[in-house]
């Protein structure tokens, strides 16, 4: 410290001492998205709790909280790399070819465990050479991810040959996609686990600190002495684990492995986390809102179809709701929407 | 002046593309000293810091810290010397809280070096804003909802509060009012008795007669004038910078 000489007493006016810090006021101020997107969740549960007797089962939503286990984890790393002002098109194919993968290792006669690592490993490559052609070699991030995900669901569909293939794993392996614990999915567990980590990770964290940083004001980043580039290649290279891992989730959930489950599915987690209230120019990001926006396109879905609403209908829906959101987010709860910079 | 610099520069050039911005720029800065760098726009002034802050790599020349000869490739290289810079843009994040702008890159840690010690971070910060007597309503606010002062104010406490040998402060005051530029301009007197050698980028040129020792004017990437402030009358000043060599003060 500089050992300034504390000269007279502060000057009229300027506060000293203590600070009064209200964490839920500080919260609520930052996270007027968050509270809006959750008022609307409830509002669309009741809704479909009164004209579903199906939607409000227990049943029913431990279904849907496994169905949506792939999203929410893959929805986590999408926070992230949003938040980085990047994007990520290529999970959908990634977990096509985990999916894929994990299916043809296993019959090639790989063990569950040995399967297990390798997609994960081969998610990880592909993640991080999107990491290191965006953050080294400077390209923009919707190219790199576009061409990754053409090149992988190319490779998904070479390994299949299109053909969808049985998973016989072991006991464990089946269990991410179908167990139950204490009659929860399991895979919801492991979807709890991931949002928690990537919470703590994005709002306890030199790197989370370092993610928003760079969102926000990259040069100052960088001026701040952070290895920026290094930051942004491992959020791509955890954008691709988790893809994969949600790619095993949905093979073990189905039983099979096939190469076109992750068909639009990056779409679905883009539109989630936007919903959310992160901001695609990067530098404001919530995992709490990712959540809830994978919840409500859920439950729009899982709702209406309950109603036996058509799935062409669902669709509409689904995308007027999201361009509402967002416009309702931008002018409404945040102004900051409307570009910065 | 017996002393040896503090910073030594010698013969430092940098061009981008076809514009040579520095053209052989020689400076020194010793201990206790405010230098003010003064010039027209597109002379070179904030290129010159760059290098300073280890920002920009000059193409050629050499540098020196308190004798010894250092380079710089990159901000860190520059903090690791103590040269902290206040930037004209202020580099701060908006989306991110005070406390986290001024401990961007260092903030303390907790829980095996994992996390970040927020609450001591907070309660840093808000000590630290205190002494230097700037006003925020809280650490938790991200700056984005700060007034133009403030936001300046919190960029020079993140370059005070690693008590830095070298201050560089580009245009600390283009954007403020009258009672922010006096605390501007009282902080640096404050700096410099504590032994910080302070180099002052700014239009104002009465700034510089308040708190500057020495003045070094630059012109289309030359070093054109360094003398004491002494020497200098606003007018004479003036004359320097817009390159009137011929001396107009009758």
């Amino acid at each position: 410290m500089i050992g300034l000489k504390q000269e007279a007493a502060p000057r009229k006016g300027y506060s000293s001492g203590k600070q009064t810090h209200d964490p839920l006021q500080h919260w609520i101020a930052k996270n007027k998205q968050i509270v809006g997107i959750f008022s609307v969740l409830v509002v669309l549960s009741l809704y479909f709790s009164l004209f579903s007797n199906a939607f409000a089962t227990t049943g029913n939503v431990l279904n849907l909280l496994q169905q949506l286990a792939a999203n929410l984890i893959v929805c986590v790393a999408m926070t992230l790399v949003i938040t980085t002002s990047g994007i990520d098109l290529s999970v959908g194919s990634i977990l096509s070819l985990a999916s894929a993968l994990i299916a043809v290792l296993l019959k090639a006669g790989l063990t569950s465990f040995e399967a297990f690592l390798v997609v994960l490993l081969v998610g990880a490559v592909v993640g991080l050479v999107n990491g290191v052609v965006i953050a080294y070699l400077r390209i923009p991030p919707f190219i790199v991810t576009l061409a990754s995900m053409i090149y992988i669901q190319g490779l998904a569909l070479l390994i299949t040959g299109g053909y969808s293939i049985s998973i016989n794993g072991s006991a464990w392996l089946n269990a991410i996609g179908q167990g139950r614990f204490l009659n929860i999915p399991v895979a919801a567990l492991i979807a709890l686990f991931v949002v928690v980590f990537g919470w703590v990770v994005l709002t306890q964290t030199k790197f989370g600190t370092y993610i928003i940083g760079i969102g926000s004001n990259e040069e100052s980043v960088r001026r701040a002495g952070v290895a920026i580039k290094k930051i942004k290649m491992l959020t791509y290279m955890f954008s691709g684990i988790a893809a994969s891992f949600a790619g095993i989730v949905l093979a073990t959930r189905l039983g099979s492995g096939s190469s076109n489950v992750g068909t639009g599915f990056e779409m679905d987690v883009i539109a989630a986390v936007v919903l959310g209230g992160t901001s695609l120019f990067g530098g404001i990001g919530t995992m709490l809102g990712s959540v809830f926006g994978v919840f409500l396109i859920g439950v729009i879905d899982n709702g209406l179809t309950l109603m036996n609403v058509s799935p062409y209908i669902i669709q509409i829906v689904q995308g007027t709701v999201l361009l509402v959101a967002v416009i309702v987010n931008t002018y409404f709860f945040s102004g900051r929407g409307v570009k910065r910079k | 002046m017996a002393s040896i610099p503090r910073i030594e520069m010698r013969d430092i050039k940098k061009s981008f593309g076809k514009i040579q911005s520095l053209r052989g720029v020689n400076l020194e800065l010793y201990p206790g000293e405010v230098l003010g760098l003064v010039g027209d726009n597109g002379a070179g002034k904030s290129t010159l810091m760059k290098v300073l802050s280890g920002v920009h790599i000059p193409d050629s020349g050499t540098m020196k810290f308190e004798g010894q000869p250092i380079q710089l490739n990159s901000p860190k290289d520059a903090k690791k010397h103590q040269i902290e810079t206040i930037f004209q843009d202020l580099a701060l994040c908006d989306t991110l809280d005070v406390a986290s702008n001024l401990y961007l890159g260092r903030e303390p840690v907790h829980f095996f070096n994992q996390l970040i010690d927020q609450k001591k971070m907070h309660e840093q910060a808000k000590t630290e804003l205190d002494r230097l007597g700037v006003t925020i309503p809280s650490t938790y606010v991200t700056v984005e909802n700060l007034s133009g002062g403030q936001r300046q104010s919190v960029a020079i406490a993140r370059a005070v509060i690693y008590s830095p040998k070298v201050l560089i402060m580009d245009e600390p005051t283009a954007a403020l009012g009258v009672k922010e530029v006096r605390m501007v301009l009282e902080l640096i007197q404050r700096v410099k008795r504590t032994g910080v050698s302070v180099i002052l980028i700014t239009h104002r040129l009465r700034d510089l007669f308040e708190v500057c020792d020495r003045i070094t004017v630059l012109y289309e990437g030359r070093i054109i004038d360094n003398r004491p402030i002494s020497d200098f009358t606003m007018e004479s000043l003036v004359a320097s910078i817009t390159a009137e060599n011929e001396e107009v003060h009758s």
